[in-house]
């Protein structure tokens, strides 16, 4: 049992000592260097683009949460319990990425509109 | 060196030990969570000489929405909402002289919290947040547009616990935002 014990304090040490660091990444900005030079049919791109990518980060950023979920409640059983719970994805990657692709598109949107471009 | 113990006395003494270390994981894991604090992520008034802000903000701006922040569940970890990031970031323009007196606001900043990118575990903890910044003029156009990415790293040194380090983590990364979208006000072209 001590034996056991000592093995998951090493496991949970282990663990700590490396960091369970989150994901490095940028958000996509609002604007970006020659907006103003991009056509009605660039814009119109970009925007169905961004929609579509905006709605797979949203999907993967579900299944990101439940298994959050699943590992919280694994987090809970002895000496393994530590180990799950690092593994557990705070990053927040496809969120953040999903938000950045809708406010990018409202920008975008609003310069389609500056333009006259066509609904 | 030698520390003429006996093998009796090994055993008691690795059992302490083992016993001590599993005490102080549990310490710094089994802390409830609070949310990040306004007044730790806010920006104080820079005590060196900065770069002077546009002459139309000053005074002139305020905070007018703030959405995407989330609120702290005691059990999961510490978060940024949205009402803590409001008072922060309007105490920062107040420090900075760009709040407008009421009624008068003529440059109101939206802001949304893209979200907080947080480690599981660790001891050096960083945090990067990521905002947007919207500023609009009077006639409501786009005057700047900024999105920050802002980390922030607490370490052991900050705090023992971990969720209080992770909550120390969380605010810095704020207030290293708001610096970072002042650093933006600053300069002619914040595009």
């Amino acid at each position: 049992m001590e034996r056991i014990f000592l093995k998951g304090l090493l496991i949970a040490c282990a663990i700590g000592m490396s960091g369970c660091a989150a994901r490095e990444f940028t958000a996509v900005a609002m604007t970006q260097p020659g907006d103003d030079q991009l056509t009605c049919a660039a814009l119109k791109q970009q925007i169905a683009d961004n929609s579509a990518a905006e709605a797979k980060f949203q999907s993967a950023d579900k299944e990101v949460e439940q298994a959050n979920v699943a590992k919280g409640i694994g987090s809970a059983i002895p000496y393994v319990g530590i180990a799950i719970a690092g593994s557990t994805d705070l990053s927040n990657e496809e969120q953040v990425k999903a938000r950045a692709l809708a406010d990018r598109n409202q920008q975008l949107a609003y310069l389609a509109k500056q333009k006259g471009c066509p609904q | 060196m030698t520390l003429g113990m006996n093998t009796g006395m090994k055993k008691p003494i690795a059992a302490i030990a083992m016993r001590v270390a599993a005490l102080a994981m549990l310490a710094g894991l089994a802390a409830c969570a609070t949310a990040a604090d306004p007044g730790a992520m806010t920006l104080a008034a820079p005590q060196t000489a900065a770069a002077p802000f546009p002459t139309p903000l000053l005074h002139a701006m305020c905070v007018r929405d703030v959405t995407g922040g989330e609120e702290t569940n005691p059990l999961w970890v510490s978060k940024v909402d949205n009402a803590g990031f409001k008072a922060a970031l309007s105490s920062s323009l107040d420090a900075a002289g760009l709040s407008a007196g009421s009624g008068t606001c003529a440059y109101p900043v939206d802001v949304h919290l893209l979200g907080l990118s947080q480690p599981a575990l660790g001891f050096d903890l960083t945090v990067t947040s990521h905002v947007n910044y919207k500023v609009y003029d009077a006639s409501g156009q786009p005057y700047a547009l900024a999105t920050i990415d802002a980390p922030y790293t607490a370490t052991v040194g900050d705090a023992f616990i971990a969720v209080q380090r992770l909550k120390l983590a969380n605010e810095g990364s704020i207030r290293t935002s708001i610096q970072m979208f002042f650093d933006k006000l600053r300069q002619n072209h914040p595009n």
